[in-house]
């Protein structure tokens, strides 16, 4: 099928510097080997750099989402403010809670998969690189058309963008009704262009997050090395697939919700306009049996990589790893089944109502295994409290902390009083900062060195580590006692006189403190890039597969691909008995098959933004961009169709000795 | 190795910090919408329920947390640590088969109460004392209804309150007034986007959501006989009449704050509502007061004759007052949306109704607030209150159809030239004053 490309190993490099560009079917020249940087990195297929990219993007947009959390708290520091009208606090609630899920959380946990699960399992790459190329820009795509209204907010701010002529009917340009966005506020009686702007953002999004898990799942179940059984798997790599499995499941529903509201708004029809005969009820129910499972699609790799970072720095493996890993499938599995437990003050009926309380209770049971399992694996080992280590420590005390508030939800009556409060709030802060924040930050802590290959400077660590978590202590604690005062949730201000000034001016406070401390992280980041001390193969004498291969990886992971003979197998390699430590392939003689770099994903997923921004612009009555969508679909579809016809070409890479 | 200090400083740190806000915060909980100091049976049963997860909650955070921060500083890493390499045990199903049983055998407690608690706090009771033949001594009820205990119809609307008292024929805005421990029924319905009825010391929330009907119950305090049975030594030492004085100063607060918990649109935060609790004998009167409304003119006219002479000659009726409703019916609309009782030609439906208006404690759905501290009203706060909200309706509650209505009648679609002035305002405002 492809002309293999080999050439003369050099005596510096490990694998050939020179290549030539192979011809694709089209009798086009793929951008394989490519001088430019540029190129290299827009049309590259190889896990790590798209890896790098997630994480490079989702951190940007961490940021972004914590700037506007900065101003929501401004404004609620003191009662009666006016820093910001309604509206606009509107936007930035509704943006901070879409950016942060969707735009930071979920493509920050993408970028540890792709950089992690193959070298994980021992395999060259994903199954399908060139659709991991696809769902990152995708993603790009998605995430630009969801932030489209900040732009146009921004140039009309500048005096240059006004919603007249043509543009008279755009108004909302940022979404406005909660990243819930609860029927019939979605409706275009109530809200404009931003409600559209973010519909077709989501979808777009989603298409990017399928791709991605349906491609995680063929990696994982068919792309393992020798001998790397199911149960010998990094629980990452479990965490990882339990993760994409959901992902599979949940979309769809969101995937249907957001096609009918957008039916609804596009060509009128009335799945959720009651005077049409529709239910808003049901928009609830499709975005919560997608929503829950989500709630775990954002913190099962949290989980996966505690339970990385824990034994590397207790220097013993996993209490309990199949528990650990079946209380993870059975995490996922109950997600589908406790939606309602979002909906408790919406008149389900008693019957359902205590169905969904009690599954709730239930579900609480293999998370509780879960902390069982991380303070027994640290029981009788040795706690290195190096900087993974701090953080996969505080993650378990704050994630505990979130744990129960999640169970004080559970009892449905007493849930009526804490719905929509600030109870909320506190409970699923601590879980998505206590939690996942912390979990990510060790993440990063842990596995930037591999990505990166330069070690941590100093110990700023341990500032990042304070701040943040007193910053969320002082920030969420407090909105405990203030949604059970009675403060609802999404309020842009408050009356004096409700108890609530002290409480929310310490809020206050404590975001400022949480954004030094992330603040502190970027700057460590930064310093880390910038180091100069290599962090060798395996800096924190750990235990999985990634850390057996260079730092950063070569292109192809592995020179040889590992066989496996035991959980935990760098370990065991290191320590093991002589037949647990790890074997190589022979050498088949014709080298390692590398995919060809593809302009096509790039193209096909850019064609996502005009038809994401037509549709939109089409409902807010701007001419012609019926057209401009169709030409985004046009675009989309001529992509993929030369990324088929291109043939998936490839070369052979002989690595002269083994990585 | 200092990391063991910065790890172990680090929890150390989180604890002093939460203890710290626990008691500069944590002092008072007795608020106005706290939970914490639950009116009623509905609010306590809910309350009860939260305190059981709390105690459950914290055995079950002292005993893990407390086992974690013993493994992390007893299992620590020394300084120049040559210890072997700690023995790589794989787990034990025994421990890992215990905790699961300790976990299902805990959430059993919170469970059973819980689904006690579903059925107790859905289910509208219909007590005898609760039934409106035996405790409703006034006017207008329908006909048939003496077996049934008071349903209020609760609207939602972007951004205020309808309360309709379907059985005694009335309608009121933003300020309900229920009966001092009589079980309510509330059937609640939305007109445009989801809201949600939220009296924290009384109940917790249930939505209302537009295309369908949702209900719940309330009760503020305990009943009168309940009360009595709970403190009989007390009560024998006064008689008859001071108990029930007694009671509704002890049990019954009065006036309770409620607000819209779900989110609904530009001015959500701004969307109040307080619920009066009355006597027996106070809300028949109430209720008599409602019904009359204001069949005269503030001069104790027939509403009839001023319409007369209005239609003649608008320029025989002088004075303020009478500037005032010349404005309410003609330039500025009001009528065109609201409805006064009483008032032949102020029968609007699309917003509050206004009869009166001035009992009321706050204006635009709770936001503006004029009464002093033992609950009378301030009325030149009031008078500035109203003036403020008549004028400039759009900065107290943006996104209000009082500004732009959808049928074009809003004070800000008046012509550009001919624009409310402030002292129009203020002469409205005077006459809705006397609207009590």
């Amino acid at each position: 099928m492809s002309s293999t490309v080999t050439a003369t190993p050099t005596t510096q490099s490990e694998h050939p510097v020179v290549l030539s560009p192979e011809r694709s079917k089209l009798g086009l020249l793929r951008p394989d080997h490519g001088k430019s940087v540029i190129i290299d990195w827009l049309t590259t297929v190889d896990h790590k750099k798209i890896g790098i990219m997630y994480g490079a993007i989702a951190l940007f947009f961490l940021l972004v989402g914590g700037l506007e959390a900065l101003i929501i708290r401004t404004q609620l520091a003191v009662p009666e403010n006016d820093l910001i009208s309604a509206q606009r606090y509107n936007q930035l609630f509704t943006m901070h809670g879409t950016t942060m899920i969707f735009l930071a959380v979920m493509p920050l946990n993408a970028a540890f998969f792709n950089f992690l699960v193959p070298l994980q399992i021992g395999a060259r790459d994903v199954a399908f690189p060139r659709i991991n190329s696809f769902s990152l820009w995708a993603f790009v795509a998605g995430a630009l058309v969801i932030n489209f209204g900040w732009i146009l907010q921004a140039l009309e701010a500048m005096g240059l963008f006004s919603a007249s002529g043509p543009t008279e009917g755009m108004n909302d340009f940022v979404p406005a009704m909660g990243w819930f966005g609860y029927a019939p506020i979605t409706g275009i009686k109530f809200t404009g262009a931003g409600t559209d702007f973010w519909i077709m953002g989501l979808q777009i999004l989603g298409i990017a997050s399928l791709t991605a898990a349906m491609n995680f799942t063929v990696t994982i179940v068919n792309m393992r090395a020798p001998g790397m059984k199911m149960m010998r798997m990094p629980v990452f790599t479990w965490m990882t697939l339990v993760t994409s499995l959901l992902i599979v499941f949940a979309f769809p529903a969101i995937t249907v919700a957001l096609g009918e509201l957008m039916f609804d708004r596009l060509f009128g029809t009335n799945f959720f306009v009651t005077a049409g005969g529709g239910q808003p009820i049901l928009w609830q129910h499709l975005f919560w049996i997608f929503g829950h499972p989500e709630v775990y699609i954002l913190v099962l790799p949290a989980m996966g990589i505690i339970s990385e970072v824990l034994p590397t720095f207790a220097k013993k493996p996993l209490f309990g790893y199949p528990i650990v890993v079946f209380s993870g499938a059975v995490i996922g599995f109950l997600g589908f089944a406790v939606w309602s437990h979002h909906m408790f003050t919406t008149g389900l009926g008693k019957v359902a109502t205590a169905a969904f309380s009690l599954l709730t209770m239930a579900i609480a049971v293999p998370t509780g295994v879960k902390i069982f399992n991380w303070v027994g694996t640290l029981w009788g080992g040795r706690v290195r409290f190096s900087p993974p280590m701090i953080f996969a420590l505080g993650f378990v005390w704050m994630f505990m902390m979130g744990g129960f508030s999640g169970i004080m939800h559970s009892s449905a009556p007493a849930d009526a009083q804490q719905q929509d409060s600030y109870f909320v709030i506190a409970h699923f802060h601590y879980v998505a900062i206590g939690g996942i924040f912390l979990a990510v930050v060790s993440g990063i802590y842990f596995w930037l060195p591999k990505m990166i290959g330069k070690m941590w400077k100093g110990n700023l660590s341990t500032w990042v580590a304070i701040f943040s978590t007193v910053g969320l202590n002082v920030t969420f604690f407090p909105m405990h006692f203030l949604g059970l005062l009675g403060m609802p949730r999404r309020t842009h201000t408050y009356l004096e006189g409700f108890g609530w000034e002290t409480y929310n001016l310490v809020c206050t406070i404590g975001a400022y403190i949480l954004a030094f401390g992330i603040l502190l992280l970027v700057v460590d980041i930064i310093r880390c890039f910038r180091s100069g001390e290599p962090a060798g193969n395996d800096p924190w004498d750990a235990r999985t597969l990634e850390w057996k291969t260079t730092s950063p990886p070569q292109v192809y992971n592995f020179g040889k691909t590992p066989i496996i003979h035991a959980r935990d197998a760098l370990w065991e390699d290191k320590y093991g008995p002589e037949n647990r430590k790890c074997g190589e392939q022979a050498e088949d003689g014709h080298g390692i098959h590398m995919p060809s770099q593809s302009w096509w994903p790039l193209l096909a997923s850019a064609g996502f933004i005009p038809l994401g921004l037509g549709l939109s612009l089409m409902q807010a009555g701007v001419p012609f961009m019926g057209y401009f969508a169709i030409f985004g679909l046009c675009l989309c579809t001529v992509g993929i169709a030369l990324w088929a016809i291109e043939g998936p070409g490839g070369y052979h890479l002989h690595p002269k000795k083994d990585a | 190795m200092k990391n063991i200090y910065h790890g172990i400083l680090n929890s150390f740190a989180t604890v002093v910090s939460l203890g710290i806000l626990l008691m500069v915060t944590g002092c008072d909980l007795n608020t106005r919408m706290s939970t914490f100091k639950p009116k009623g049976p509905v609010a306590q049963e809910q309350l009860d329920l939260f305190m059981l997860t709390v105690w459950v909650t914290l055995g079950i955070f002292i005993a893990v947390g407390g086992t974690y921060l013993y493994v992390v500083i007893r299992f620590r890493e020394r300084p120049n640590d040559t210890r072997p390499l700690p023995k790589q045990g794989h787990g034990n199903p025994l421990i890992e088969i215990g905790l699961i049983g300790i976990s299902i055998l805990l959430l059993v407690i919170i469970a059973v109460p819980t689904l006690k608690g579903i059925w107790y706090t859905q289910t509208t009771p219909n007590e005898p004392a609760s039934r409106l033949g035996n405790w409703y001594t006034g006017e207008g009820l329908s006909e048939g209804e003496d077996e049934n205990i008071l349903t209020i119809k609760v609207f939602g609307y972007q951004w205020w309150w309808a309360f309709e008292y379907p059985q005694l024929g009335i309608t009121t805005a933003n300020e309900m007034v229920i009966p001092a421990g009589k079980a309510v029924h509330l059937e609640l319905r939305s007109v445009d986007v989801i809201h949600s009825f939220w009296l924290p010391r009384i109940a917790g929330k249930v939505d209302l959501i537009p295309g369908r009907t949702n209900s719940m119950w309330i009760q503020a305090g305990n009943s009168f006989d309940r009360w009595q049975k709970e403190r009989q030594d007390s009560i024998d030492s006064i008689n008859a009449t001071t108990a029930y004085e007694t009671y509704l100063r002890d049990e019954i607060d009065g006036y309770y704050y409620g607000q819209c918990a779900e989110y609904c649109g530009d001015s959500h935060a701004r969307m109040l509502f307080r619920a009066s609790v009355v006597s027996d004998q106070g809300f028949a009167d109430w209720v008599a007061d409602h019904k009359e409304g204001n069949p005269t003119t503030p001069e104790g006219d027939n509403w009839n004759d001023w319409y007369a002479t209005y239609d003649k000659d608008p320029d025989l009726l002088v004075g303020e007052l009478n500037e005032g409703i010349k404005l309410f019916v003609g330039k500025a609309q009001c009528n065109s949306c609201h409805a006064i009782n009483g008032n032949p030609r102020a029968a609007g439906v699309g917003g509050p109704d206004l009869t009166n208006l001035a009992q009321r404690l706050s204006l635009a759905a709770g936001w503006l607030n004029h009464h002093n501290e033992d609950g009378s009203i301030d009325e030149s706060k009031q008078l500035e209150n109203l003036t403020k909200w008549i004028h400039d309706p759009n900065s107290v509650k943006p996104g209000n159809l009082m500004w732009i209505a959808r049928d074009g009648r809003g004070i800000g679609q008046l012509p550009q030239e001919d624009q409310l002035t402030i002292e129009e305002s203020r002469k409205i405002s005077l006459f809705l004053q006397t609207l009590k």
